[in-house]
């Protein structure tokens, strides 16, 4: 994230753009912000890293699954244990399941290009072994991201002051579980001070809803 | 069809057969065409002036209550019987377990789940209404599968609406001290033990451990169970109490040994010997085999021990980045504003509240901000530089970092033939595997 302004950036934000003698485009930035932005001292430095990227995308033909397990190296089918062929490529390191239909779940990568590059793949190799597939609403489904805040967490405190948005039962998960409203994210919090986040359909509501948590991580500590 | 026996009138054959085609069922003579007998004339609706709702449905006075609902209705009245609970919440768990169990996520669930549903009512009833009381006891009444328990009080939870009440397992210590049959006649004298006492040094022992990180985020019965085995053999450090084990202690007591208990004794009597290293007057290294004898003192000047414990840990590390020729380290939030008692302090035991631990937490604290604020990556193990910090922290396990995730993609690249390709079979291949196939499926078919 770079929270400096650059050209692209500020063009893309709505800045108005001036033309210097070097023909360069330097946005306009006036001495007060137009629009209210967190002070950098108070933002975290933490960026939380994504972990899992959970994806569909509908292949738009019906599948042979038997036929596709037959021809595929990389395919396992258990038609007993579950309805679907559960194929993997190495590169990105993905798991799709490919169901009959022809919808498809793709898991298992660490950025939405990637997983739409694995996705991609999958499409290509079903195409290969003979059937019309297409790359139909790609969507990303889910995203998951974890970081560490490098403090230690009285959970039991967190629960008593957050107890609507919390629920920790030491009895049947180690974390805290936290149900952040806006945005509609679940943050998993460790005694250890590690965060994970998941829930969110795009990368700025993770980074929204950790900005929104670390003050209270932080301020929690200190009382 | 023909009727048997019945010859036409008219012109006395045998030949004379039902007629149903029509709505009004007639015997017919075949041979001369005439109508033997006829039957009653009936409308198409079969079923005239009844109704098609069977009895069940209809609105039929005084229905019966479901077997299964009164049944655990009992379930649940013998549940607070067992443990002894107040009226209100016997009141208040079967109103629970009445509204629960007409809900549609729990209405067709297995008896044994509405046996747990039961037990969850009493258990969020107890709560609610501050009777303390674990999980595990719900489930070893129940004798029920404890990865069935949780689910199942979650979604009451949400069910019900409430807010999940705040579990404080020092209330629980009390009453479950009491479980440990220490002072029956079968037991050896010297191992008797005065329930008081024993509970009293086993709150102390797990506040302790609260304070320094060993209780947030683990199972409260194996930390209780350690508390009161380290109080006991604390409370008279005698030879042959310090050689019983934990597993014969929890066979004199007539208990349930819980396997994490082992390694909480053992976190326990590290922050113990932490802490007994500041005693002024012991002159003698103070280890794991001999700090229970200065269990006592350790507990009653706990506040002091710890502040002298931070301090010295603080100059140790002052003088090994000294010595390093680091820069000295940031300690601008060490504590400042936490108003300890002096040495001759009895009125440390009045800080047992929540909010106090709160006041503690900064004693427990050796602030290195330089991890976050300065915005380089923060220390990969910032748990080995302080003096308490969360055992998973201090002993955390290597994580394997997945080096080559880290290209940049678009997500639109090409994609090479050749890759996919290696992902496909050659059709020798898918010959020599459909041949492997239907090999091993006859064998299975000969065999069976």
């Amino acid at each position: 994230l770079h929270f400096e302004s650059d050209s692209t950036a500020a063009a893309a934000a709505g800045l108005p753009q001036v033309s210097t003698s070097l023909g360069q485009d330097i946005p306009f930035c006036p001495m007060t912000p137009m629009t209210p932005v967190t002070p950098v001292t108070e933002r975290s430095g933490i960026i939380p890293q994504l972990q899992n990227i959970v994806s569909t995308v509908n292949l738009g033909c019906p599948l042979n699954l038997k036929f596709i397990a037959l021809q595929a190296r990389n395919a396992e089918y258990n038609p007993k244990r579950f309805a679907a062929v559960i194929m993997r490529i190495r590169d990105p390191r993905t798991t799709a399941l490919i169901f009959s239909s022809g919808k498809m779940v793709c898991t298992g990568a660490k950025s939405e290009e990637q997983s739409r590059l694995a996705a991609r793949k999958y499409a290509r190799v079903v195409q290969k072994l003979g059937f019309p597939a297409r790359f139909l609403d790609f969507k990303i489904q889910n995203m998951v991201a974890s970081c560490d805040v490098c403090f230690p967490i009285r959970l039991e405190g967190l629960v008593l002051t957050h107890q609507q948005f919390s629920s920790y039962e030491p009895e049947l998960f180690p974390g805290l579980i936290y149900r952040m409203v806006k945005p509609r994210i679940v943050l998993l919090i460790f005694v250890s001070g590690k965060v994970v986040l998941t829930g969110a359909k795009d990368r700025a509501e993770i980074y929204e809803a950790f900005e929104n948590i670390y003050p209270i991580l932080r301020g929690f500590r200190k009382q | 069809m023909s009727s048997a026996g019945i010859k036409c009138p008219s012109c006395g054959s045998s030949n004379v057969v039902d007629d149903v085609v029509y709505c009004q069922p007639q015997t017919v003579c075949v041979d001369c065409g005439s109508v033997v007998s006829e039957g009653v004339l009936c409308t198409s609706d079969r079923h005239v002036g009844c109704s098609d709702v069977s009895y069940s449905r209809s609105a039929a006075p005084d229905k019966t209550p479901c077997v299964n609902l009164v049944k655990g209705l009992q379930r649940v009245r013998t549940l607070c019987l067992i443990l002894r609970v107040r009226g209100d919440i016997e009141d208040l768990s079967q109103t629970y377990f009445n509204q629960v169990y007409q809900h549609k996520t729990f209405i067709n669930v297995s008896l044994q789940k509405k046996e747990i549903l039961a037990g969850c009512s009493v258990l969020i009833s107890c709560r609610l209404l501050n009777w303390p009381i674990t999980m595990g006891t719900i489930t070893y009444l129940l004798d029920a599968d404890p990865t069935m328990v949780g689910p199942v009080y979650k979604e009451m939870i949400k069910i019900l609406n409430i807010q999940s009440p705040v579990f404080n397992f020092t209330d629980v210590m009390e009453s479950h001290s009491q479980e440990y049959k220490l002072n029956s006649p079968h037991v050896p004298e010297e191992y008797h033990e005065n329930s008081r006492d024993l509970s009293k040094r086993a709150v102390d022992l797990a506040e302790l451990a609260a304070d320094s990180w060993i209780v947030t985020g683990r199972k409260p019965l194996p930390i209780m169970m350690a508390a009161i085995y380290l109080a006991w053999q604390s409370l008279k450090p005698t030879r042959t109490r310090l050689k019983i084990s934990l597993d014969k202690f929890c066979h004199i007591a007539k208990v349930n040994k819980h396997k994490p208990a082992v390694k909480r004794i053992s976190e326990i009597k590290e922050v113990l010997c932490k802490l007994g290293k500041e005693i002024p007057w012991v002159r003698e290294a103070v280890t794991a085999d001999n700090v229970l004898h200065h269990v006592e003192d350790i507990l009653k000047y706990r506040y002091v021990l710890l502040k002298r414990a931070l301090r010295s840990h603080e100059e140790a590390l002052q003088a090994e980045v000294q010595d390093s020729g680091g820069e000295p380290l940031n300690t601008g939030t060490a504590p400042d504003s936490v108003d300890l008692p002096g040495v001759s302090n009895q009125e440390v035991s009045v800080a047992k509240t929540a909010q106090d631990n709160g006041d503690n937490k900064s004693v427990f604290e050796l602030d290195s901000n330089k991890g976050t604020q300065d915005g380089r990556d923060p220390e990969p193990n910032w748990g080995k530089r302080v003096l308490f910090s969360p055992p998973c922290v201090s002993n955390a396990k290597k994580m394997k970092v997945d080096v080559g995730e880290f290209k940049d993609v678009t997500g639109d690249e090409e994609i090479s033939d050749s890759e996919i390709d290696s992902y496909i079979r050659t059709p020798l291949e898918t010959q020599n595997l459909a041949l492997a196939h239907k090999h091993f499926s006859s064998l299975k078919n000969e065999k069976s």
